[in-house]
């Protein structure tokens, strides 16, 4: 027993509301005011588990952190890990002519894409990190879960499962809050994160990875662990350059102020990383960079940060290469904004998309072809809705436009979407099928693809052999990917595009496009004046 | 589908199908105006033509059942259906010598014109509707969801109504004094018209829409109404109104969108069934020509 406390304690039925003098006797609650926890007394609540039973499941919403008093836990991901892949190029002639995009799964060793992570585990809503290979953990007594779901009412990332009879606290987020600001349990979790998950983390970085443990361990003791609140900056362009941080928990929104407004770069996720542009540049930083919901950042010293560089030098070969990446990427954009002035644009995000679908309404006879043949091409779930914004006579079709704000990164409890270099979005193996992404995008570009598939056991289950409650977890149930559209990149044209009968649904490069035709508007108007 | 500058090439090489087609014909046809065209080598040469473009044009429908199939992009098999379905027309006349016939070529005859002058109809129409829709729609949606659409705009003038006529109550009720001789009362009245409004006109209209009569299917009239409604009621619920008003555009939008479509699609339920008739008694008439 980890608490000794427990011993003598009374422990009250399940859902129960735990009185302040129990809870007062737990060192973690030590420091937290008994007037506050006798006001809030049926926000924290007695949870006992019985062994192989669920305590939350991945991608249910909730509300509640969990702090495991005695017992041990599994956390796991029953989510395939991969992706989904449209495939329709069979071989012959014929077959070609014939051919559908079906959409199957596959994990990234079968289907490498362009600019995939090479992760090699997947940040969940715990102390620790999950293996990409063999996504399952153990939770044991003194930790705690639950935390971005209770502070920011985000899906749950992974299925908790009691690996033992076990019994935990569970509590709403005004108790979490509380807690979370006293020193003792803050040091606690400090303490696990830095025994338990320091290490994956800064190797789940791949430019890390070639870190030795020695330093590792030294760095284990000096970095500071920082925790902001909602819209508070975490720092600012043109501030020097001071730190390196890691993104430990919740969403920090990077951006740069440019005539016209805000450009959301990035959001990051855990497992993300910045700072390094400006500690490797000029010493001063490039972006603003300010806490979405409730951060916690590991914040590694600008001294420890060069002591690393010089001794490594690959990792500082890596971070260059990959602060060029995004200052590239970055200046891309912004060059994007700058050449071509349309405000209307800009407040539509269309500008900043790779690639649009627009349908010329003077020819659009509204026939639905485009979506038909999308919903044909992708088992029947249409990426595509005829419905969107319209520039004069062009509508935007709703397919994915990689957005100056992509909102739909906010929130993902795995942090499984994110902009590849080139900004398109990509959704990672790891995708849990919440639909968090599905509803924050703000035009409902993304879908959720259903699948059949055979439920993973995972390994926890499988040793209890001839369970027969753990052995009917294999079978066949529905999981969900999200998905957004894929171009059709094994055909040479878009389905939807090449199923329109009447030339107005086009795939285009929208600079190029709007540039093209109000130039064309502007330079006819300027004659006519003439 | 518009019919503009990027048809040329099939413009051209339908008048050059076209011109070969009158030279043949007027090089063969003239010099033995006094017998039958259908049977000779030409004329047997001309329909076949013919009803081959007509088995194109046809099949069009099937590969649009097929969107995903590449056997050629759809717009591709849209302007052969076009500018062949058209051609088919002077090539049967060619191959029926500008005879009408009797029985089942005169059937086949009527069919072809009519099939031939609905697609100029529809192509007409497609032409020029787009336009006409998005110029005139500005507010358009998916056509499958107006029904959806038009219950959630009732529904959301039901709330603006409770919301103004209940709030007003409530505030007046608020701002009384116990022994004030009904001013509550007094206030609430003003939202009466506003009441009698919505159930006499505007939820009528907005639950049938389409139903002739109702002042608020024409935007003029509609702007009257609502003109007038705003002198009877205190300023406070001018906003409300504008709300309403703007509900009405919507309704009206939709009803617009909904006629346009019809027409946009409506000639279809005409031309289909006559074209797959008049590919199946056309099959009826090779063969019994043929045979006998």
């Amino acid at each position: 027993m980890l608490f000794e406390e427990l011993k003598d304690m009374q422990w009250q039925p399940d859902g129960t509301p735990v009185a302040a003098e129990d809870l007062l006797r737990l060192p973690v609650f030590k420091d937290i005011s008994p007037q506050f926890l006798k006001k809030n007394a049926n926000a924290t609540v007695w949870r006992h588990f019985k062994r192989g039973e669920i305590v939350c499941r991945e991608g249910e919403f909730g509300s509640t952190a969990f702090y495991i008093l005695e017992g041990k836990a599994s956390v796991a991901l029953a989510s395939p890990i991969a992706h989904v892949k449209a495939q329709g190029r069979p071989e012959g002639f014929l077959a070609r002519l014939t051919s559908k995009l079906t959409s199957r799964l596959a994990a990234r060793q079968d289907d490498r894409r362009e600019d995939e992570m090479d992760r090699r585990s997947i940040p969940i809503d715990a102390p620790v990190d999950l293996a990409y290979d063999h996504p399952v953990a153990e939770l044991a007594a003194g930790e705690l879960f639950g935390e971005m779901t209770c502070m920011n009412y985000y899906p749950r990332s992974a299925t908790v499962r009691a690996e033992t009879d076990c019994t935990m606290l569970e509590m709403l987020r005004n108790v979490l809050d509380v807690l979370q600001k006293s020193k003792v349990f803050r040091a606690q979790l400090d303490e696990t994160y830095r025994r338990r998950a320091l290490d994956s983390h800064l190797r789940d970085v791949t430019i890390f990875r070639g870190l030795q443990q020695d330093f590792i361990d030294h760095l284990r003791d000096r970095v500071e662990l920082m925790r902001f609140a909602p819209g508070q900056s975490i720092c600012k362009q043109g501030d020097p350059a001071d730190s390196f941080y890691l993104v430990r928990l919740g969403f920090v929104k990077v951006s740069e102020n440019y005539p016209g407004g805000e450009l959301v770069l990035a959001y990051l996720s855990r497992g993300d990383y910045f700072g390094e542009i400006g500690l490797l540049g000029g010493g001063t930083r490039t972006a603003d960079c300010s806490a979405l919901d409730h951060v916690e950042v590991v914040r590694i010293s600008a001294e420890d940060f060069r002591a690393m560089v010089e001794k490594y030098p690959e990792v500082r070969a890596g971070l260059q290469r990959s602060a060029r990446e995004r200052q590239e990427a970055n200046q891309e954009r912004l060059q994007m904004v700058r050449s071509v002035p349309l405000e209307n644009f800009l407040a539509q995000g269309l500008m900043e998309a790779q690639s649009l679908l627009v349908l010329d309404l003077s020819k659009c006879t509204r026939c639905d072809a485009c979506v038909t043949a999308c919903a044909d091409s992708h088992d029947g779930v249409t990426r595509l809705v005829r419905e969107g914004l319209r520039f004069e006579n062009f509508l935007v079709a709703t397919s994915c436009r990689q957005c100056r704000d992509p909102l739909c990164m906010v929130g993902c409890p795995v942090g499984a979407i994110r902009r590849r270099n080139s900004l398109e979005v990509i959704i990672e193996d790891w995708c849990i099928g919440c639909g968090l992404c599905a509803k924050n995008c703000p035009y409902g570009n993304i879908n959720m693809h259903s699948f059949t598939a055979q439920a993973q056991a995972p390994a926890h289950e499988v040793k209890h052999e001839g369970d027969r409650e753990h052995a009917e977890q294999k079978k066949a149930v529905v999981q969900k990917k999200a998905t957004t559209c894929d171009l059709c990149t094994d055909h040479a044209e878009p389905s939807c595009v090449y199923a329109c009968p009447h030339d107005a649904a086009h795939r285009v490069e929208p600079r190029d496009f709007f540039a093209g035709t109000l130039g064309q508007r502007v330079g006819k108007s300027g004659k006519a004046r003439k | 589908m518009r019919i503009d500058r990027t048809h040329k090439g099939w413009l051209i090489a339908s008048l050059a199908i076209l011109g070969v087609s009158l030279l043949l014909y007027a090089f063969y046809r003239v010099p033995a105006a006094a017998g039958s065209m259908g049977g000779t080598a030409l004329g047997l040469a001309f329909g076949s033509a013919g009803f081959a473009f007509m088995i194109f044009a046809a099949l069009l429908g099937a590969r649009k059942r097929v969107p995903v199939y590449r056997f050629g992009r759809a717009q591709t098999w849209m302007r052969g259906h076009l500018w062949l379905g058209l051609l088919s027309l002077p090539l049967i006349l060619f191959h029926s010598g500008f005879r009408y016939g009797h029985g089942l070529t005169a059937w086949l005859m009527t069919l072809l014109i009519v099939v031939v002058a609905s697609g100029l109809f529809g192509a007409a129409l497609q032409h020029y509707m787009p336009r006409v829709m998005t110029r005139e729609v500005t507010m358009e949606t998916i056509y499958e969801e107006i029904g959806h659409v038009r219950a959630q705009l009732l529904e959301e003038a039901e709330e603006l109504i409770q919301q103004a006529t209940g709030g007003e109550k409530k505030a007046s009720a608020e701002g009384s004094e116990p022994d004030s001789p009904g001013p509550a009362i007094a206030v609430s009245d003003e939202t009466a018209p506003l009441r009698n409004f919505y159930q006499q006109e505007l939820k009528p209209f907005l639950e049938k829409p389409a139903a002739r009569g109702s002042a608020l299917g024409d935007a003029a009239q509609a702007r009257s109404a609502f003109t007038q409604l705003r002198t009877l009621v205190p300023a406070s619920l001018h906003t409300t109104i504008e709300d309403l008003e703007g509900i009405c555009e919507e309704e009206r939008q939709l009803t617009l969108q909904s006629h346009l479509h019809m027409w946009l699609h409506g000639w279809l339920l005409l031309h289909i069934p006559l074209s797959l008739a008049l590919i199946l008694l056309g099959a009826m008439h090779a063969v019994m020509a043929l045979r006998y």
